[in-house]
């Protein structure tokens, strides 16, 4: 088996565990089974941050040194980015249709910011996408990465700056506002898509290293069919 | 050429967004929600019909089903608010369920036409015996 392979199996393994403990959890008693959804939704948003950060990391370390192994690390960060704001965007509005009554609200500011960063960061990819050659991808790249970090603060704070129908945090400095079993659920799920996080990483990182080396050394295969030059036909 | 000017707008709109947000944090008028004792006080800024939206605790025992809406009142601890609710009222509606409303004034009563719960940042256990306890 392949080392990927292996993270990839010891993470499904974490995940069952994770679905333990949020089901072995104590519910909320306003919100009842609704609120297990937690274990999934704040892990979710939480990788999205992460990853959105070191995609900040890998864009101003290729601004600094130039190396394309920082791009690489920044693209494959923010894909999976993009892809747990999707998932902590759906549970959200699952968990919010249940509880609140209703899925979307444009004029809560948590979820506009966090609607917003997925947007911009799905624009990352289509700027990457949009742009062949790999030095001019890497610069714009990790220009944007760099800019578009400051919106994970905004929508982290953006419950304490405006009034909102999502409510603060339950984690503060001073404690957490959930019963201790709740809360130790919560946080193996937490550390439970952070071990997926980095399994996801590594096996994005090889394939961007095996486009990389392929681009080099492997002729494009349309490269083989050329029209002819006019200059060499003969009867025109 | 075109790819430039993508990202350029890109960064150019959330830059845009971000101050945006931060300036009609500012602006009273659009304040997502207003508290009962907001309410009353703001009561001359939003005549009848002006709608707005009213975040309270619903007063246990003042639920009252009528035929056509649900009669409440909405309280933060320092002013009461009467309310008529029309449309159905979200699953987890109750006495003592935070709720957010969205209508506007009738006189002295609050004309709303949607609620949503609007619960806090606390989680707690149920009870020993409840109905969602483990045993």
């Amino acid at each position: 088996m392949t080392r990927v392979q292996v993270l990839l199996g010891l993470a499904a393994i974490a995940m069952i565990v994770g679905l333990w403990f949020a089901f072995t959890a104590p519910v909320d008693a306003f919100q009842g089974e609704y609120s297990r959804i937690i274990n999934v939704h704040v892990p979710s948003m939480w990788l999205a941050f992460l990853a959105f950060g070191v995609t900040a990391f890998g864009s101003i370390m290729w601004l600094i040194r130039k190396n394309l192994r920082w791009d690489r690390l920044a693209e494959a960060s923010a894909e999976i980015g993009v892809l747990f704001s999707a998932i902590g965007l759906f549970t959200g509005m699952t968990w919010g249709e249940a509880v609140w009554g209703r899925a979307w609200d444009w004029g809560d500011a948590r979820l506009a910011t966090t609607a917003v960063m997925f947007f911009v960061y799905v624009g990352y990819l289509a700027l990457r996408r949009a742009t062949p050659d790999p030095e001019a991808r890497a610069r714009r790249s990790a220009i944007l990465g760099t800019i578009a970090v400051i919106q994970v603060p905004l929508v982290y704070f953006s419950v304490n700056m405006f009034r909102t129908l999502h409510q603060t945090q339950t984690i503060r400095p001073d404690g957490a506002a959930m019963p201790d079993e709740m809360l130790v659920a919560m946080l193996i799920n937490v550390a439970v898509f952070t071990f997926l996080y980095i399994a996801l990483m590594i096996a994005r990182i090889d394939v961007a290293k095996a486009e990389a080396s392929a681009a080099q050394t492997q002729d494009l295969a349309g490269d083989a069919v050329k029209p002819p030059l006019l200059s060499e036909v003969e009867d025109v | 050429m075109a790819h430039r000017r993508f990202v350029y707008l890109g960064i150019g709109g959330v830059l845009a967004l971000v101050v945006a947000m931060t300036l009609t944090s500012l602006d009273d008028n659009l304040t997502y929600y207003l508290y009962p004792t907001e309410a009353v006080d703001q009561k001359a800024d939003f005549p009848d019909g002006n709608r707005f939206r009213l975040a309270g605790v619903v007063v246990a025992g003042s639920i009252q089903e009528n035929s056509g809406d649900i009669a409440f009142v909405v309280t933060d601890g320092g002013a009461n608010v009467e309310v008529v609710l029309t449309g159905t009222p979200p699953p987890l509606f109750e006495e003592g369920a935070p709720v957010l409303l969205e209508g506007a004034w009738r006189g002295q009563v609050f004309q709303a036409d949607e609620a949503l719960i609007r619960h806090d940042e606390n989680y707690e256990a149920p009870e020993e015996g409840g109905a969602y306890s483990e045993g």
